[in-house]
């Protein structure tokens, strides 16, 4: 599989971004607001960057064709995951595999298999709105993975989640990292140490830092700044330092 | 590699379980690079009484993998499963309902019928003689509310998703407009027909000015969204013709309206105009389909 390669340039949410994203998981940290989102979705090819290039498993996503070759080996949650209520979660995921063009043939086993990687094999059969929140979310989860993707894309997908789920999603994570390249935006420092490779981080629609959570860790480690963790210290001092020049700048005329 | 191979008293040794720890131990290091003592050691391992276990797993593990195998299996092997055989049961309809998407779904049909429904009971049983120009005044704008209901991010709670797979974009726009006018078209112009015509146009009259203003939303909507592209068009309608009529003076309001309409829809020329402003926003459509690509955003 061939990596990830955006360049995205001057819009209003992201400023002049340059990312390149290889196989495993990558947390996307920041304040809420920082630009986060709309980097998922220039990514999941919902939104178009108003400059800049992006280009997905070698093919640029800006010509219509290629675009359509990148979006079957996708899968996306969105932060606002919408639903059809009356929709079982069997009907709902197979609904989604066919929306991704996936063979019919192949599509109940496929259906399954994605159902039973959320564990929600035993409620396959009940309506979607019968379900608790963290139910839903996993039915979100599932839809994305439905196809085997190579691109995943979540969209703080740990929120709605309690602590046993969460824990149990990042294992997920950890799982399909392992072959395809996933990208997870979260506002949460724990998710990241817990479950990626990789750290990137954004504010203020710019790249602070990239790094590992180990690295990041370690910004954090020998500063007595505030944050219960290490990793969180990291994420403080991180954020201070990338708007330390700019607040520089803002009082020099 | 040093060119030794097991020797075969050691692999028998080995399959029996016989060999010291560190001996087995460097053997299977060899192994781990020597694929035709490997296929030895295999072969004396399936000869013991873990052969016959080593068969169990491997069959359960095929038992328990999706088959890739042809079509036809994979459902002759479902059909033992109540639970799974359900749903696929009905795979086609389900298919069908999942293309026309959710204004089909949705109330929006029963809307239809109960508009067709109501016209032709309110002319048969209430004897009220204006029902085809009411008619044929709403119909128009029928098939732009079904659009509204089907299609964009304040219609669809899935729109965000559809529209980063392969199927979302311009043809699943059409292919949902399609199902509004499979359903709208043919029972509101059976209800038509059933109604005395009282001075106003044909029935069918209304099926150009219909389609006309179904492109007209979709592309509008191109630029605008299509919440906002159906609003404009259905209410530029409804405010142009009956609206008009109504507010015009003279005369009873039915007929007023039903004379609102000749003007609109009876006669080549009208009718003309019609199909040529249909054609001419399909063609806009087209020209737009690469912003169906991007999700509306709420």
């Amino acid at each position: 599989m061939t990596g990830l390669r955006v360049r995205h340039r001057r819009t209003t949410a992201l400023d002049g971004v340059d990312l390149a994203f290889g196989p495993g998981v990558h947390g996307l940290l920041g304040p809420n607001a920082a630009g986060k989102t709309s980097l998922i979705r220039v990514l999941a090819t919902v939104a178009a960057p108003s400059d800049g290039r992006v280009e997905i498993l070698g093919e640029d996503v800006g010509d219509h064709r290629r675009r359509g070759r990148v979006r079957g080996r996708l899968g996306y949650l969105p932060q606002e995951f919408g639903y059809y209520p009356g929709f079982t979660v069997r009907e709902f995921v197979s609904y989604v595999a066919w929306l991704k063009e996936m063979p019919a043939t192949a599509t109940p086993a496929a259906v399954e298999r994605a159902v039973a990687r959320v564990g929600l094999t035993d409620r396959i059969d009940a309506k979607i709105r019968t379900l608790s929140g963290g139910m839903i979310r996993r039915v979100g989860i599932a839809q994305a993975v439905v196809n085997e993707p190579h691109i995943l894309l979540f969209d703080e997908p740990t929120a709605g989640l309690d602590p046993e789920q969460r824990v149990e999603f990042r294992a997920l994570l950890r799982r399909l990292g392992a072959d395809a390249t996933v990208i997870v935006s979260t506002h949460l420092v724990e998710d990241v140490a817990a479950a990626c490779t990789e750290v990137t981080l954004v504010d203020a629609g710019q790249i602070a830092y990239r790094g590992t959570p180990g690295s990041l860790a370690a910004l954090g480690g020998s500063e007595d700044g505030s944050g219960d963790s290490a990793i969180e210290r990291g994420f403080m001092a991180a954020l201070r330092a990338h708007r330390a020049p700019s607040a520089a700048r803002e009082v020099s005329p | 590699m040093t060119g030794w191979h097991a020797p075969d008293d050691l692999v028998t040794r080995y399959a029996d379980d016989a060999l010291p720890e560190p001996d087995a131990w460097s053997l299977e290091k060899h192994l781990e690079e020597c694929g035709s003592c490997a296929t030895r050691v295999s072969r004396a391992v399936r000869e013991t009484a873990a052969g016959a276990v080593l068969v169990d797993v491997r069959t359960a593990v095929l038992a328990a993998a999706p088959v890739p195998a042809p079509a036809r299996r994979v459902s002759n092997a479902r059909l033992w499963s109540p639970r799974v055989f359900l749903p696929s049961s009905r795979p086609r309809l389900a298919r069908v309902l999942w293309a026309a998407g959710p204004a089909v779904r949705g109330a929006w049909p029963a809307a239809v019928l109960l508009v067709a429904l109501g016209a032709v009971a309110l002319a048969h049983a209430g004897g009220f003689d204006g029902t085809r120009p009411l008619l044929l005044a709403v119909a128009p704008v029928v098939p732009v509310a079904g659009v509204a209901l089907s299609y964009g991010a304040h219609a669809d709670p899935l729109h965000e998703i559809v529209t980063a797979t392969p199927s979302g974009g311009l043809r699943l726009v059409l292919t949902r407009t399609a199902a509004v006018l499979a359903v709208s078209l043919p029972l509101l112009t059976l209800a038509g027909l059933l109604l005395p015509a009282s001075g106003a146009p044909g029935a069918a009259a209304w099926l150009l000015p219909g389609l006309a203003l179904t492109s007209a939303s979709l592309a509008l909507g191109s630029y605008v969204g299509c919440r906002t592209a159906t609003a404009v068009i259905a209410g530029g309608w409804l405010c142009a013709v009956p609206a008009r009529a109504l507010a015009a003076h003279g005369g009873h309001p039915t007929a007023r309206l039903a004379e609102q309409l000749s003007r609109c829809l009876d006669g080549a020329p009208a009718q003309g105009a019609w199909a040529a402003a249909a054609t001419l926003c399909v063609a806009l459509l087209v020209a737009r389909r690469a912003t169906f690509d991007h999700g509306e955003q709420r």
